[in-house]
């Protein structure tokens, strides 16, 4: 009895203060406060694309933590709003990747959406931005994902910030005819990346002159090469290009090293993290392929436009992961958020979440020009949703341990 | 289903046709694709190399079937766990020469991932004994994703290096002869796979312990009727797969690149092993494991290498409908009492 009477008489008091207080600091109450604006972010910070989707989310963390921290963004009402990012796993799932995007567009009713790490997922979230009109910015590189493979347009609400495997085959090619080769053999993982890698590099190749003469693909898993060694030895090619990412990546150079040690190899822009090199060891030696900025900052010229904003990220996300390597696609996601933080801008405070997401697209399509991002300097278009050229990347040699810049003049 | 002959003669006839006829097959493609001797020499070096580590994976999930009826399918977690538990404990700082160090590596994390064994049976398996085995080895999934997830976790996303046993460092030496390439980690392999075997078939046949859990795996009811605890042996067997696991994934460790999601290929290839060799034998576990690996390879040398991990799962189907004994069982089926 004693007790019940005690606790009643505590939450009186309780109640009292609570009313109390309110009172103390009840404002004038004249208008609502700026509304929060919400960004959806979605990558594959677990599963097989765990070594790319989580720098991702980390830099996504990172960016709303800066952007709140700043009083967040300055709407076309001069007024702040805050900036909430709501941050999904996907797991490089597609049906995880589709619900996801499904749940942000139309449960969390975010403005604009930065999804996903994988060419395959991404690609599997296409109909869902398109049907409910809502702008997805990709951080994959393969070309499908912003463009229709029937059509050749681009889908209006898709996005994409990294560089494509169209510019990294680019340089290969360049390059391998400088070297005066002729005859190349392609090797690749078998999924999104690596067959993207495959179609990029040998339309590329072929372009300019050079003869695909053996092609043979393995698992993201696999560890046993003599198969694909057997058909490169046999093929009589000259030179053998990698479409993959690390590890495996690492294991198909050590075995082409192993099997042809005088074999030169090039690689995707998939390897430019510092995994590759510290796993393949003395095989990455001497191996060439392009690169994002944001890898090789050392050798970035100093009067490039990007450099600044490069030194800034990789400051940033240093101190905000207490020293965990860069990687570039770290960098897709910065570029990706931050394009979707600025056309937040662009949204009117109080209109529909319709001309929200319109005004959010339509910004991105003709506002970013000139844009210098991490991973290259950005004019987006109705006809070119990815607005990067060749020279977003930097060609570079592995020597010492370390990606070197490797400019044409030093082919 | 194809009418086996009955008598012994016209068995070996169709065994020796059967094999005439593959290789013929075998050569008439390498030779579209322009591939000498010295290739098929590779394939199957390099075959032998995968395959011993998938018998060593065959091993462990033998070791547990036969004594408890489940398929474990957190065998591949085992060699994930051997693989970076050895990984971490060399990168630690202590002061010794780096071969002591790998010593100490290899023998803490055996005993770690054992330790795991023995923990995940105790906290996973044995609450649940009584229920149907369908559930058991559904249990064994979830332990699967419990030991992945926590890797992650632990190890994060990033691949690792253990130095190549001959060397202490990444690069490995290499012999040359006549165009074919062998790593020195291949002869490891190979050795430890014999080691592994000899100390089995010591431990199986030699020990009391052992003959207990054979005994246990003849007949798990007559076992109890002489005193043996079948809960003791089923948790020995859990050590005993991990401990197999741990080793299979250390002495692969310096010719991939461990990371924490390695184990799931690599314990469905383990499984064909096991199924190969009918799933209740230790030298058909062994005998399946090298046969998968060496045929694994040398279908992908003379087709199309993307299509190496169709090859394994066609095996697996094509053994489970026409001989689900295995290739070199005698007849009888599975370990179920």
């Amino acid at each position: 009895m004693k007790t019940n009477r005690m606790s009643l008489v505590l939450a009186l008091l309780m109640v009292a203060g609570m009313v109390l207080a309110g009172c103390a600091q009840a404002p004038p109450a004249t208008e609502a406060p700026p509304a929060t604006y919400k960004i959806g972010f979605n990558s594959s910070a677990t599963g097989t694309y765990a070594t790319l989707g989580l720098p991702e989310a980390k830099t996504a963390e990172m960016i709303q933590e800066q952007i709140n921290a700043a009083g967040g963004v300055v709407g076309p009402d001069g007024k702040k709003h805050e900036v909430e990012i709501i941050i999904y796993d996907d797991e490089n799932e597609a049906d995880k990747t589709v619900s996801n995007v499904t749940r942000l567009i139309l449960e969390d009713e975010v403005i604009v959406v930065v999804s996903t790490t994988g060419s395959g997922t991404s690609i599997a979230e296409i109909p869902v931005c398109q049907e409910n009109q809502t702008a997805c910015i990709s951080m994959a590189s393969a070309k499908p994902v912003t463009s229709d493979s029937e059509s050749g347009t681009e889908h209006k609400w898709m996005f994409k910030t990294p560089q494509t495997n169209g510019h990294a085959g680019a340089w290969q090619a360049a390059y391998l005819s400088a070297i005066g080769i002729s005859k190349v053999c392609i090797l690749h993982t078998d999924d999104g990346y690596g067959t993207d890698c495959l179609a990029n590099f040998k339309a590329q190749a072929e372009a300019a002159g050079l003869e695909v003469v053996y092609e043979a693909g393995y698992a993201k898993t696999d560890t046993e090469f003599s198969a694909q060694m057997a058909g490169v030895e046999a093929s009589g090619c000259e030179a053998v290009e990698i479409g993959s990412t690390p590890p495996v990546a690492s294991l198909a150079a050590i075995a082409v090293r192993t099997a042809m040690p005088d074999m030169p190899i090039t690689l995707g822009h998939g390897v430019c993290n510092q995994p590759f090199i510290d796993t393949a060891g003395a095989a990455a030696e001497g191996t060439v392929f392009p690169c994002g900025k944001v890898t090789v900052i050392d050798e970035v010229a100093d009067d490039d436009p990007q450099k600044p904003v490069l030194e800034q990220y990789i400051a940033d996300y240093t101190e905000f992961t207490d020293g965990e390597s860069i990687s570039t696609f770290g960098g897709h996601a910065w570029d990706a958020v931050m394009m979707a933080v600025e056309a937040l801008s662009a949204v009117e405070d109080g209109a529909s979440l319709e001309e929200q997401r319109a005004a959010v697209r339509d910004y991105l399509e003709t506002k970013i020009v000139e844009w210098p991002g991490i991973s290259g300097l950005f004019t987006f278009s109705a006809s070119d949703h990815n607005g990067l050229g060749k020279d977003s990347l930097l060609f570079v040699k592995v020597v010492d341990g370390k990606g070197v810049a490797f400019p044409e003049s030093e082919w | 289903m194809p009418r086996i002959p009955r008598s012994k003669l016209a068995r070996i006839a169709a065994i020796i046709v059967l094999t005439v006829a593959i290789t013929a097959l075998v050569i008439g493609l390498g030779s579209r694709k322009n591939l000498q001797p010295k290739h098929y020499v590779q394939l199957i070096l390099d075959g032998f190399r995968g395959g011993s580590i998938y018998a060593l994976m065959a091993l462990g999930y033998v070791t547990v079937y036969t004594v408890t009826g489940i398929i474990n399918f957190a065998q591949g977690e085992f060699v994930m766990l051997g693989a970076l538990i050895s990984i971490s404990v060399y990168n630690m700082p202590l002061p010794l020469p780096p071969a002591a160090r790998l010593v100490v590596a290899v023998g803490s994390s055996i005993l770690l991932t054992t330790l795991i064994g023995i923990i995940v049976e105790r906290v996973a398996i044995y609450p649940a004994r009584l229920s149907p085995t369908v559930t058991l080895i559904i249990i064994t999934i979830g332990v699967t994703i419990t030991l992945r997830a926590s890797a992650l976790l632990i190890w994060g996303a990033d691949p690792y290096v253990l130095p190549a046993f001959s060397t202490l460092v990444l690069e490995d030496h290499i012999f040359r002869f006549g165009g074919v390439t062998l790593q020195a980690q291949s002869l490891w392999i190979w050795g430890t796979l014999a080691v592994v075997l000899v100390l089995l078939y010591v431990f199986l046949e030699h020990t009391i312990t052992g003959k207990a859990l054979r005994a246990c795996a003849v007949n798990r009811r007559a076992a109890q009727l002489v005193g043996i605890n079948p809960s003791r042996m089923s948790m020995l067997s859990f050590g005993l797969a991990a401990a197999l696991g741990a080793i299979g994934g250390i002495v692969m460790g310096p010719v991939t690149r461990p990371i924490y999601d390695m184990g799931l290929m690599l314990g469905l290839r383990g499984f064909v092993a096991a199924i190969l060799g009918g799933l209740v034998s230790a030298p058909g576990a062994v005998v399946g494991g090298l046969l998968l690996g060496v045929v694994e390879n040398i279908a992908a040398g003379v087709t199309n290498p993307t299509y190496k991990s169709v090859v394994a799962f066609v095996i697996m189907i094509g053994i489970l409908l026409l001989r689900p004994q295995g290739i070199i069982g005698r007849g009888e089926t599975g370990g179920e009492q």
